[in-house]
Parts: structure tokens; C-alpha cells; sequence
């Protein structure tokens, strides 16, 4: 599986539901970890993941 | 379809009732679905009649019994255990009827059909439903393919139901057997053969590969052996089995143990050496269906290559497990109802009940290496926490893998007591991508035995109290 973005099941289900791609998001929280706000963001055109 | 064929019309006809099918037709009727449940036999499927239930029943009387055959040093003499089996296997057969009892109800209160037959696809959305006296046509909007698997069969001892068993039968003897060959050390003959052996059987266990438990990680095998011994469990490691006796009055097996020919004989002979999932004789190829061996390939929806059937459990690939196959029912079915659901789970538990019981999750030592990581590993003994002294039931450690900068949790190797219920605790950490120093922050009640992984994590973390850091 390998390294992998880091997530609450709760938060990669939300994604899902929003049609966001998670590994493209940028994590906000503890050691990279993707927040609610994160996909919020995300979904407003921000805080993308760099290349 | 011939004209004036009259159909059934569904919305979701799951074929299967067990762990996987039952679990996908109550979450599809949730979802407000018309929903048809067919299984052949009885609701429940192989893990409430034939599998994980029974046999878990089984093992708990053997171990009550080898309890109390072993409590001298506890200041307990019994005196004489006497045990009535055909009582325990009634016993266990209650256990069975109860959640099988629970089954029904429960998809009955989810208003879901249930039709007991076999079922034969007739063409892309429509199967034949035969029941005993007659032939049902159904037509499906979707259809979730839950048909499990079987024992696998051997040509070489093919099963008579009698003398050369599969963990069916065995599950369901009427005395215990004086001998009992285990023909396969995976977890279900290793299951089985240590109930029996302390229910007083004499077991020999023939593995054709070098090491029981083919495919889990050797240390943790290392235990499980020694108390095989302290059984008196005969273990003989790559024994190719080549064929069978039974005309006398047991059955004796022969088999090439590193280029010599052995005979090894007893009452009856379980053949446990894998699982064949049920995907022959449903006309799989009159639905646009390919199988990718045994299996059916499907996609992270668990969508078959047709689009309106899809798979789960035992016939759309390993792991074969009964709480993957439910998993897989509650994706399948909310895909189905327009969910935007997938298979996206970060770590299996996979579980062992041999004695001590064997969990794990996650990667090991040598797999997190494999896959890039810079490791960190911390063993905590059960010999050193309380409440498994207080159990007498110290063998065995919790052993964490962590990346070694982070410190996040990437697995865990259980040997001991309780392993298959402590496992679920580093199942959550790792879904919710804790590190060692959340576990630690954690505070684990005492006395208990998940105190292990506070300990263990602590260990990675640098500050473990009840062991020497390294």
C-alpha cells in the first residue's frame, strides 16, 4: 500500500461524497492529516497539494 | 427471455446469506431498495453454520476443558473432567440457531425477501430461481453475487464424509476421535486440531510447505508451536500427502516426508488445505461474467465486468474473511444506491484463534522495509502486564511497527490472550493515522491486557515505563 495520505475514514468518505481526489489535498492538521476545513478549502479552490 | 415468461421484477436480488450477502441486503434496503435475499441453504452462510461461530464455540469448550485439566498450580484439582460431546456440539448448535435465528429477523425487519433456492443466471439482468418443486424467473435492476466459498478438495483424498472429512464435518463429530490426522497447518486445520487435541484427541498435523501457518510471520508461529508440543500435537512439515486406506477400520495416510514415504494412520482424517469460492455452476458466462481464476475480478465498487451485478466476499479474492465480505456488502449495496462508495480501508485484522491466538494488522517488520520505510519496531511481553499474569495466560507479546520519523502506527503482531480482541485498537489507530505517542497519551485501564499496546507504543515512542527502552 505504501505510504498514503493521512485521514480520518470519516474524512475520505466526506471526499468521496464531494468528489474531491483526497491525495490531491493538502493536510492542515498534525503531521499532514486532512481536515473537514481541508476539503472545504480544497473545494473553494485552494490549498492544493504541491506537485 | 420467451415470451409470456412471466419474471419476478427487483431491485436487488443478492444471491447468498451469508456474512456478506445478509449484511449487503439489509444496508440495500435501508436504502430504501425492493430487495430479494436467495440462498440455497440457510441463512448465515458458512461462518454462522459451518465456520467462524461454530468453530469458535468448539474451541472455547476445548480450552474450558484444558483449563480445568491444567489449575493444580492454581491450588484447583478437578477431579476426573468427564465430557459429554454430542452435549457440547448441541450446545453449539444453539449458539448457531440463535444468530442464524437473529439473521432472519433481522431481514425481515428490514422488509427483505428471502427465497431459499438455487440460483442459475439466464442471461445479463434476469436468473432462474430453483427451489425444489419448481423454477422462478427473476428479472434485477442489480443483483450482488455473495456465494462464498467451500473446503477445498484433494484429489488425492477425496471426501467420503466419514473417514476423510472437511472442517464441516468436523465440526460437527458425534464423539472425539482417538486419532485425528489435520491434512493442511492453516488456521483451520491448526483451529481445529488444537480443539481436538484437547478434547483429548491424538492429532498429527501433516503441512506439505516448512512452517505452519504459511504466510504469517514466523515469530509469532514460534509460540503457537510450543504449546502444539506441551499438547503432544504431532507437527510434520513438508509431508506431501499422496493418498489414503480406509478399508480397515480407521484410515491410513500416506504421505512423502522430505523424500521418504510415511504411513500415518487414525480414526479420521480432516483435509483443511484452503477454500474454493462458489463460482461454478451459477452460468457466470450467460451474465457477461469472466472469472480471473477461481475468482471474480471487480472494481473498487466491487462492480463486476456487468455493470448492474456485482461481487463481494470469498469469490472476489483473498482475503477470505468474514469481515471483509461484510465490508464489501455494505459498499456494493450503497454503490448501488447512487453512494459514491469504495473499498478504502487502511488495515485488515486478520485473526488466528490457536493457543495462545494469533492477530495482526498492518505491515510487518520486514514489509514495512520492503516497502521504503525506516522502521521502528517495539515488543511488549505479556509476561510483564498484570492482568495477564492474573490470568495465567502470559505467553506472548504486542509487538508495534512504526515509522520510524513520524512515529505513526503501520502495524501490529499479537501473540497472546485476547490478540484477536486487542487487534481492533491498532485497526483504529491506523484508519485514523495515529502515531505511537496518541496511544501512549491514552490512558488504557489497569489492570487489562490493552495496556500492552500503551506499553508497546510508549516503547516507540522512548519512554516506556514497565520495560527497558532501547
Amino acid at each position: 500500500t505504501g505510504k498514503q495520505v493521512l485521514a480520518m475514514p470519516s474524512i475520505r468518505k466526506k471526499a468521496r461524497e464531494l468528489g474531491i481526489d483526497i491525495s490531491q489535498v493538502a493536510g492542515s492538521g498534525p503531521r499532514g492529516r486532512i481536515t473537514l476545513e481541508d476539503l472545504e478549502n480544497f473545494q473553494a479552490g485552494g490549498a492544493k497539494q504541491e506537485a | 427471455m420467451v415470451v409470456g415468461d412471466f419474471a419476478t421484477e427487483v431491485d436487488v436480488l443478492v444471491v447468498g446469506g451469508g456474512p456478506g450477502g445478509y449484511v449487503a441486503a439489509i444496508r440495500a434496503a435501508q436504502l430504501g431498495k425492493k430487495v430479494t435475499l436467495v440462498d440455497k441453504a440457510e441463512l448465515g452462510g458458512v461462518c454462522l453454520n459451518r465456520g467462524c461461530i461454530p468453530s469458535k464455540a468448539l474451541i472455547h469448550a476445548a480450552d474450558e476443558v484444558n483449563k480445568m485439566k491444567n489449575a493444580s498450580h492454581m491450588g484447583i484439582e478437578v477431579d476426573g473432567v468427564k465430557l459429554d460431546f454430542p452435549k457440547t456440539i448441541q450446545w453449539k448448535d444453539q449458539v448457531v440457531k440463535k444468530l442464524t435465528g437473529g439473521v432472519g429477523q433481522l431481514l425481515k425487519g428490514n422488509k427483505v425477501e428471502v427465497v431459499q433456492g438455487e440460483v442459475y443466471f439466464s442471461g445479463e439482468n434476469t436468473v432462474k430461481v430453483a427451489t425444489e418443486d419448481n423454477s422462478t424467473t427473476y428479472q434485477f435492476e442489480h443483483c450482488i453475487l455473495a456465494t462464498g466459498s467451500r473446503p477445498t478438495q484433494i484429489p488425492s483424498l477425496p471426501f467420503d464424509g466419514e473417514k476423510i472429512i472437511s472442517s464441516t464435518e468436523a465440526l460437527n463429530l458425534q464423539a472425539v476421535p482417538e486419532k485425528l490426522i489435520v491434512v493442511g497447518g492453516g488456521y483451520i486445520g491448526l483451529e481445529l486440531g488444537t480443539a481436538y487435541a484437547k478434547l483429548g484427541a491424538e492429532v498429527t498435523i501433516l503441512e506439505g510447505t516448512d512452517s505452519l501457518l504459511p504466510g504469517t510471520d514466523p515469530g509469532m508461529v514460534r509460540m503457537v508451536k510450543r504449546n502444539l508440543k506441551k499438547l503432544g500435537v504431532d507437527v510434520v512439515t513438508n509431508a506431501m500427502v499422496q493418498g489414503a486406506d480406509t478399508s480397515g477400520n480407521g484410515v491410513t495416510v500416506t504421505a512423502e516426508v522430505k523424500g521418504e514415504e510415511k504411513t500415518f494412520s487414525a480414526d479420521k482424517v480432516l483435509v483443511s488445505v484452503g477454500r474454493t469460492p462458489n463460482t461454478d455452476e451459477l452460468g457466470l458466462e450467460h451474465a457477461g461474467i469472466e472469472l480471473d481464476g477461481r475468482f471474480v475480478p471487480t472494481d473498487k465498487q466491487m462492480r463486476t465486468k456487468n455493470e448492474r451485478i456485482f461481487a463481494i466476499g470469498d469469490i472476489a479474492g483473498q482475503p477470505m474473511l468474514a469481515h471483509k465480505a461484510s465490508y464489501e456488502g455494505k459498499v456494493a449495496a450503497e454503490a448501488i444506491a447512487g453512494e459514491p462508495s469504495e473499498v478504502d480501508y487502511r488495515a485488515m485484522p486478520y485473526v488466528i484463534f490457536s493457543d495462545p491466538e494469533l492477530a495482526y494488522t498492518g505491515l510487518t517488520e520486514q514489509e514495512a522495509k520492503e516497502q521504503g520505510y525506516d522502521v521502528s519496531v517495539s515488543r511488549f511481553s505479556f509476561a510483564a502486564n498484570g492482568r495477564a499474569l492474573s490470568l495465567d495466560a502470559a505467553d506472548g507479546y504486542f509487538q508495534v511497527v512504526a515509522d520510524k520519523e513520524t512515529k505513526q502506527i503501520i502495524g501490529a503482531q499479537i501473540v497472546g490472550p485476547e490478540a484477536s480482541s486487542l487487534i481492533s485498537e491498532v485497526v483504529l489507530a491506523i484508519e485514523m493515522g495515529a502515531n505511537a505517542e496518541d496511544i501512549a497519551l491514552t490512558i488504557h485501564a489497569h489492570p487489562s491486557l490493552p495496556e500492552t499496546f500503551m506499553e508497546a507504543a510508549e516503547g516507540i515512542v522512548g519512554n516506556a515505563i514497565h520495560m527497558v527502552n532501547k
